[in-house]
């Protein structure tokens, strides 16, 4: 086909064809009675476009079509889509809108591609907005901008019918909402600014209204019940038919309104708040509080806050009760730690373990949570009852567990358990140096005595312990119970090396434990004046020692050594096993009938403490092996002792306890003076890395290393470092005198 | 006259090429400062006195005036009659100054090295000298700076030989003594605090930290910083003028 042949075809003869195309699609979008365009229609159409555009000047009628296409949208509106939406309301309105813009979009579709032609090069070449673009704005100009407001609270006020609990049409509102995201042309300005803030804006105020009642009625469980209800809702809504860029802020405001605003009054609830939940072991109502302030911000602080003076209280009330049971029963020995106290540690773990329990659970792990828990624990946990710190407690505590007969009977596993359980408890102790003296101090007394029921259970709390507190922690303890192995292995080649040398056998069994001085506790050395028996004995003892090594000193620690005597008493013999105090006490009496208080105590060599105790064990206690002149119940330095030949018990064998000396002072100061040791280490490290430092900074550091120990009081430190001043280590500065300057 | 070794007339040349002095002034110089050219230096131009007004002579014979009659020092008797000679008493501060100049190592004894230099330092080589210095001695416990080097000085010069820290006793004598100067209102309380809860002898640390207690805070501890690096007996000090309602209250 050649260009010229063609027909110059006029705007208004061409435009006159162009209309018939559109009112026939007119009529088909108002469902007239109107045939369907076939494809030759639709060429048609196209061509015609196509030929006006494509004349020559002045004939090109482009512009004018671009103009005519729009009119044709505008037309269109004002005659028939505005009247339309304009007598309808409400849902109705919502209605007709939908159908409005799913029809506009049809007309749009066909109209854009009578005028395709325009698309391609007018367009394109002068950069204006393309054909689809131009038919939505239309609608967006003239009808959205009217009616959007309308629109918007009718969308508003079906979704508060909704929250009301009224069934309303979910997918108009989703038509609806699509609208308004349609219209912004890719951007988000249209739903936001238009619908989106106004809905948030009602939202927050429906539920402002509705928290404000709800806060006075409902009880703490029952208003978080509803606002967990309330949030899913609110969730489901914006899955059904708001857009899910909603999602985020609807929540919030929602969750502003029911549990920011009201945090403090509902948690404070008096009789169902947050405390009354902890009283009563609401897990479920606690589990639902923390997902629902875990929303919030910082909303889980205040939760912790009353979790850890709930704790505190609890344990605080634990105290009071071991203290109370302590007092009552005061009449009777009061240093020795009692059954009220092993009582009161079972408690305390028992209390750990159920909040443990719910910080796991219901708290979900949160560290918030870990800290109030550790934080409460360690207010109550340094009390101590009845003047017993709690490290003595808990040194008490195991020693009851792990030796033979001890007032704890348990399965292996549930000792295991236990002990992990009082190692957990440990940490919360900040005399953590106390509690390795009183352990060793009952440590040395089961493995001494044989008293110790099982091994392993020995190595395997200071396992855990050793994880806990490190190394260093343990080291002597274990050190401790590796020398108790190697003394058995020495005593069998003792036994031996008294079977081969036959003249050194004293004729007296003997065993002897020989210790590593720095793992165990101080003793009393070479206080006793041996009965000459026994020295024969110790030197036998000290022949053989020679021959396994050179330059070991031993030393000897009566005190903790037992015998085993026969007592020829005129009933029968009988056999005594006592301590080696006892011993020599009695076997004075082979040498003469009747001893003075005076006498025994300057042959023994023994103070007059030590002297009172064995004389009492042995005249005034249970079995009375002396006769003491006069017969009373003390011992006084002006007494007489007389072997009771007339004794005698149902047993063949007896044994004659002698109460230890109250070791509690001893250790408490033991550790004081390590403490100082250790600030000044402490004190001296840091200064030798740091050479010069202010007070404060020194405090602190050195409180941050001993921190894993003990907490050291400000005042010692203080202490501590004018000492070190006095002994040339640190000099204060000259101009400053709150720094201090290291002295190499 | 003299038999100096080389190191000595060496030194005892470039001091007089320095200075410009004579030989005996020089020599002088010297010898107080123990042969260090540096400290001879200082007290050649900060004592302008020194220049050929000691006469070795009197000081010799001013020396045995005083001197004991078993040691080759000036003991208790010998500060008696220089007290008696200067007329003042012997628990004038005045003789804590004159110590202080002496460089005296210990109270109530004077070697003949420290009158030497001391006199020699003041520029003086009779009583009547020595007399007529007095008022400028007690000047200087106004000065500030000079104060306090008298007041450290106090404490060695104070304490028992061999020993690390002085005698509460001695201690309360010495800060009433110097105190009096400063006028330290709190002075008598801290006396009654050691005596009451104390009773430990006082060491170094602590004696020269309460000048500083004393100088920088008010007496009523509006600036006490109980969290400062005070000694702990200044702390527990402040805590038992609180506690008897000494001080009120610290906000």
């Amino acid at each position: 086909m050649a260009m010229h042949e063609r027909k110059t075809i006029d705007l208004e003869q061409g435009w006159e064809f162009m209309q018939k195309g559109i009112t026939k699609l007119k009529n088909i979008l108002e469902g007239l009675p109107e045939s369907q365009f076939s494809s030759e229609d639709y060429m048609m159409l196209y061509t015609t476009i196509y030929n006006m555009c494509t004349q020559k000047p002045p004939h090109d009628y482009s512009q004018q079509l671009y103009d005519k296409y729009r009119e044709s949208f505008e037309e269109y509106i004002n005659a028939t889509v505005l009247p339309s939406l304009r007598e309808k309301h409400d849902e109705f309105m919502l209605r007709e809108l939908v159908k409005r813009w799913s029809n506009h979009k049809v007309m749009v579709r066909w109209l854009s591609r009578f005028f395709h032609y325009l698309d391609r090069y007018f367009i394109a070449r002068r950069s204006l907005p393309a054909l689809n673009e131009v038919g939505l704005t239309c609608f967006r100009n003239l009808v959205y901008q009217e009616i959007n407001g309308k629109v918007r609270d009718a969308v508003i006020s079906l979704i508060d019918q909704e929250r009301e609990g009224e069934q309303i049409d979910r997918a108009l509102l989703k038509n609806v909402l699509d609208i308004f995201v349609e219209i912004g042309l890719g951007s988000m300005d249209c739903y936001e600014n238009d619908f989106e803030a106004a809905m948030l804006k009602d939202t927050a105020a429906y539920y402002s209204r509705k928290a404000s009642n709800w806060i006075l009625e409902d009880s703490c469980p029952d208003y978080m019940l509803k606002a967990e209800e309330c949030l899913k809702r609110e969730k489901d809504r914006v899955s059904h038919y708001l857009h899910s860029s909603s999602e985020q802020k609807l929540l919030e405001k929602v969750q502003h309104e029911l549990l920011f605003v009201y945090a403090s009054q509902l948690l404070e609830k008096e009789h169902s708040g947050c405390h009354a939940l902890l009283r009563d072991d609401k897990v479920d109502d606690l589990s639902r509080m923390y997902r629902l302030f875990c929303r919030i911000p910082r909303g889980l602080e205040p939760v912790s806050q009353i979790f850890k003076q709930h704790v505190t209280t609890e344990g605080t009330a634990l105290v009071k009760q071991a203290e109370d049971a302590a007092s009552n029963k005061k009449a009777e020995k009061k240093d020795v730690v009692g059954l009220q106290e092993q009582v009161f540690v079972r408690k305390v773990i028992e209390l750990h373990d159920k909040y443990l329990a719910y910080v796991n659970d219901c708290f979900q792990n949160h560290s918030l949570f870990h800290k109030a828990l550790k934080e409460a624990f360690e207010v109550f946990c340094n009390k101590g009852v009845a003047g017993s710190s709690s490290a003595e407690l808990l040194a008490t505590f195991c020693d009851n567990i792990l030796k033979k007969g001890g007032s704890e009977k348990l399965s292996d596993e549930a000792i295991e358990e236990t002990l992990e359980k009082v190692v957990k408890l440990l940490a919360y102790i900040s005399d953590k140096d106390l509690f390795a003296e009183f352990y060793r101090k009952k440590l040395a007394r089961r493995l001494l005595f044989d008293k110790s029921a099982n091994d392993d259970h020995e190595r395997s709390i200071l396992t855990k312990l050793k994880q806990q507190c490190g190394g260093q922690f343990t080291s002597k303890m274990e050190g401790m119970v590796t020398d108790l192995t190697l003394a058995r292995e020495n005593q069998s080649s003792f036994e031996e090396y008294l079977n081969s040398n036959a003249h050194a056998n004293p004729g007296i069994d003997l065993t002897v434990t020989v210790l590593t001085t720095g793992f165990w506790p101080s003793y009393k050395t070479f206080d006793l004046n041996l009965p000459a028996e026994m020295v024969k004995c110790v030197e036998v003892f000290k022949e053989f020692y020679q021959t396994k090594t050179k330059h070991r000193k031993l030393t000897w620690i009566y005190s903790l050594g037992t015998c085993n005597i026969n007592g020829k008493f005129e009933p029968k013999t009988m056999e005594l096993i006592v301590t080696t105090y006892q011993a020599s006490a009695l076997l004075l009496f082979n040498a003469s009938d009747r001893l003075s208080y005076s006498e025994i105590m300057a042959q023994l060599n023994l103070t007059d403490d030590d002297v009172v105790r064995l004389l009492h064990s042995l005249s005034c206690a249970k079995y009375k092996i002396l006769n003491k002149e006069p017969n009373t119940k003390n011992i006084l330095p002006t007494d007489y002792f007389e072997f009771n030949s007339k004794f005698t018990d149902k047993m063949r064998r007896i044994k004659i306890p002698l109460p230890p000396v109250d070791e509690k002072k001893k250790v408490i100061e033991d550790v004081d003076k390590d403490r100082r040791y250790a600030i000044d280490a402490s004190i001296v490290r840091i200064m030798k890395s740091r050479k010069v430092l202010g007070h404060q900074q020194l405090v602190m550091e050195c409180v941050e290393q001993l921190g894993r120990m003990f907490k050291p009081d400000f005042k010692a430190i203080k202490k501590r470092i004018e000492d070190l001043i006095t002994r040339d280590y640190l000099e204060r500065d000259k101009d400053n005198p709150n720094t201090y300057r290291y002295l190499a | 006259m003299h038999k100096l070794g080389r190191g000595h007339r060496d030194k005892l040349q470039q001091f007089m090429a320095i200075t410009g002095s004579s030989e005996k002034v020089a020599l002088q110089a010297l010898k107080a400062s123990d042969w260090h050219l540096e400290s001879a230096f200082d007290i050649f131009y900060s004592q302008p006195q020194i220049r050929g007004v000691v006469d070795t002579r009197h000081l010799e014979e001013l020396y045995n005036r005083y001197k004991d009659n078993y040691a080759d020092m000036i003991l208790v008797d010998g500060i008696s009659l220089l007290c008696n000679d200067l007329q003042v008493e012997p628990d004038d501060i005045v003789m804590l100054v004159l110590s202080w100049h002496m460089k005296a190592a210990t109270m109530c004894e004077f070697s003949k090295q420290e009158f030497f230099t001391g006199l020699q330092a003041l520029g003086v080589d009779s009583v009547g000298k020595l007399r007529e210095k007095i008022p400028l001695m007690r000047a200087e416990l106004k000065d500030e700076y000079k104060f306090r080097e008298i007041y450290n000085f106090a404490f060695g010069w104070a304490k028992e030989k061999g020993q690390k820290s002085l005698a509460l006793d001695t201690a309360i004598g010495m800060w009433q003594l110097l105190f009096a100067e400063k006028n330290w209102p709190l002075v008598d309380h801290w006396c009654q605090f050691l005596q009451a809860k104390h009773n430990k002898a006082i060491s170094r640390d602590t004696w020269s930290q309460l000048l500083e207690f004393a100088k920088t805070i008010d007496p009523s501890l509006s600036n006490y910083d109980a969290e400062g690096a005070w000694p702990y007996l200044i702390d527990e000090f402040v805590e038992y003028l609180v506690e008897n309602g000494i001080v009120q209250n610290l906000s």
